[in-house]
């Protein structure tokens, strides 16, 4: 199992967090922990998001992104990869 | 609209529809949706009353998928709600522009556990693209135009907007100058296309492989003239069939567990794939890792998601097929190659002749795609027929071969062929089913005969569920558990009782005369035909093996 820590901005809509919920667990990704601040009446939040799985993390990084909501999705993992890969929407 | 009235959620929701170009809708009403159908009651929009919002579902699906537009269709709170579903997952599977509508018990009573009430925007988040729940009056109509929007951007796929009775009844005091658009548009990486077009130019036995994202994208001429000039032999899915002129010498047909011979073998050789809207679904590859084990990929698409997901792409091209599969159109030197898969081709062609004097199947298919008028749609159950019919029929556009391609969904022909005639009138439009198939919607006959839709229904009877059935038999040992049908209704009467004009055939000097009675009749028509129920469908790659590797009888 590989450890990720992703940083997601999105628009601050109700039931974003239940998306990425969902779309995280049916891509194959347990969840181990997440930081949110939501419904701030901010126009942005920024999710954290702490999984784990043996599957690329491009694949829950593409997946994400394509929720409508969505502004950007980017893998910040020392362990893993030095240096974080932006992607965005 | 009636001006004395002040415009309520409901009336605003067919104006919007109209905006959109919506002219007719399938649904079923209920309590928590009242108000919407008080409005459609002075709507211009038709409303096309299904038997069940399974098949308002499929209908909408349907016709969205015959005429390139967005199918609609809406359903009451709880049940209703639920029964969508399946249409949903199956839209979403296909990637379907759909917007359905649900009612939901008013927002006071939300959460009570009201009478009909569920959680249908929950259920959704799995089984839609995107979902809405609209909590005020004031965000309705901009919720409505983003669902469109939401439908057609990027990948097509179902919208579901959850409308609260209060919503629907609350009067409407402030309109739209212009509604907000997309603002989180995925952005696609640059096209890797002198990456691509230098594999393209080392390739010796070179592959298209053509999938539903070639009609979704209005790439078919692009995707022709690109087969044409290259020369390459291709092969389709499922969902692309049709994409590909038959006549095209080089084209080689289906592919994947139930492809032809020919396809599966020259992709199975082939150095380099050329893969236009497709996602080597585990249908189309057989054992992924030993899936066109020496190719090349170069992967064109619309969903970034897709790329990489279930095989690496040498290079990747997002974005618009019709504007970027020309720059890599060119003439390759593949004489041999070309020879060597119309040699397999033609080793490997379908094969008619039956023993016996009970009706084949697959000959059945054959006279009819020949007999059929042009731009006869087609669409399809799932089993056996379906398969027979991928194979046996031959359709020059992807929007003339309508079937439950990702999900696989028993029920889906017959209101999906209502769809597609409402959505195409001057067509012939023929539902191919199964015996086990037609019994999942078949309240949907009913609705043939209210509104006296003049589709065909092709009957294959084996009286088994026989997709089931052949699979219990070649890895089950035989163990025939639940999938005998010897019990089946009458289906000529039943289809009488609707009245629709109908025949029984079970010999094959019945089919030739059948078929064109068929064809000829003007109003709906039920053509039943029994067939042995022990005739397979060939080739066949087992599950979790190579695409060479299929059988071809017992
Ligand atoms: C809704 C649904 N339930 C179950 C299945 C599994 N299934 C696939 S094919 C098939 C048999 C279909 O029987 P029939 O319509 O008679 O077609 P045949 O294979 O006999 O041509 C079944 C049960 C399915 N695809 N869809
Ligand atoms: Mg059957």
């Amino acid at each position: 199992m590989n450890d990720y820590k992703l940083i997601i901005m999105t628009d601050d809509k109700q039931v974003v967090l239940e998306r990425i919920l969902q779309v995280t667990r049916y891509r194959g990704f347990l969840i181990n922990g997440m930081n949110a601040q939501v419904n701030t009446g901010n126009q942005i939040a920024t999710i954290e998001l702490f999984v784990s799985s043996e599957r690329p993390i491009e694949l829950l990084i593409d997946q994400i992104n394509k929720l409508i909501d969505i502004k950007g999705v980017k893998v910040d993992n020392k362990a893993e990869n030095n240096g974080a890969q932006q992607h965005s929407a | 609209m009636n001006s004395s009235k002040p415009l309520t959620g409901g009336g605003l929701l067919f104006e919007v529809l109209e905006q959109h170009g919506v002219e007719h809708v399938f649904g079923y009403p209920g309590g928590a949706i009242m108000p919407i159908y008080d409005a459609l009651y002075d709507s211009n929009v038709k409303h096309f009353l299904c038997r069940h919002e399974q098949g308002a579902a499929f209908s909408a699906v349907g016709y969205a998928r015959a005429a390139g537009k967005v199918g609609v269709c809406m359903a009451t709170s709880g049940p209703g709600a639920t029964n969508l579903i399946t249409g949903l997952a199956d839209a979403l599977a296909d990637s379907i522009p759909v917007v359905a509508i649900t009612g939901q018990v008013a927002t006071s009573a939300m959460g009570s556990d009201a009478f009909q009430e569920i959680d249908i925007f929950g259920l959704s988040l799995a089984c839609t693209k995107h979902s809405f729940q609209v909590s005020d009056i004031n965000d309705l109509e901009n919720v409505l135009h983003q669902a469109f929007e939401i439908a057609l951007e990027g990948r097509q796929g179902p919208v579901l907007v959850d409308i609260p009775k209060d919503i629907q009844q609350a009067e409407v005091t402030s309109r739209l100058e212009e509604f907000s658009h997309l603002t989180n548009k995925v952005q696609l990486p640059l096209a890797d296309i002198s990456n691509a077009i230098d594999i393209l130019t080392h390739a010796k036995q070179p592959i298209l492989y053509v999938g539903g994202g070639v009609g979704m994208a209005n790439a078919i001429d692009e995707v022709r003239s690109f087969a044409e000039q290259t020369g390459m032999p291709s092969v389709s899915t499922l969902k692309g069939l049709g994409a590909i002129n038959a006549d095209n010498e080089n084209y080689m047909g289906m592919l994947g567990m139930h492809g032809t011979k020919a396809s599966n073998l020259a992709v199975q050789e082939c150095d380099l794939l050329v893969v236009v809207g497709a996602r080597f679904d585990d249908r189309v590859t057989g054992k992924l890792n030993e899936f066109a084990p020496n190719a090349k990929v170069i992967h064109f698409d619309i969903d970034t998601a897709e790329i990489n997901k279930r095989r690496f792409a040498d290079a990747a091209i997002l974005g618009d097929l019709k504007a970027n599969l020309p720059l890599l159109s060119m003439s390759l030197n593949i004489s041999e190659w070309q020879a060597k898969v119309k040699q397999m081709k033609a080793d490997f062609g379908w094969r008619y002749d039956h023993p016996g004097s009970k009706i084949f199947a697959p000959a059945v298919l054959k006279e009819m795609s020949d007999l059929m008028p042009k731009n006869t749609c087609i669409t399809t159950d799932v089993g056996q027929h379906q398969m027979w019919s991928a194979q046996h029929i031959s359709v020059d556009d992807p929007c003339n071969f309508l079937t439950s391609g990702g999900m696989g969904t028993m029920g889906f022909g017959l209101p999906a062929a209502i769809g597609a005639q409402i959505s195409r009138p001057h067509d012939t439009v023929i539902a191919v089913s199964g015996d086990g198939s037609i019994m999942m919607n078949v309240q949907e006959l009913a609705t043939i005969k209210r509104y006296q839709i003049p589709v065909k229904i092709l009957l294959i009877d084996n009286a088994k569920l026989g997709m089931v059935r052949q699979w219990q038999d070649l890895f089950f040992d035989g163990r025939l558990s639940e999938t005998d049908l010897a019990d089946n209704p009458d289906f000529s009467q039943l289809a009488r009782s609707f009245e629709i004009k109908a025949q029984t055939i079970t010999e094959k000097s019945q089919v030739s005369e059948a078929l064109k009675e068929m064809i000829d009749h003007q109003g709906p028509y039920l053509l039943h035909v029994k067939i042995d129920a022990k005739d397979n469908v060939w080739p066949l790659v087992p599950p979790n093996t190579a695409n060479d590797k299929m059988m071809e009888s017992v």
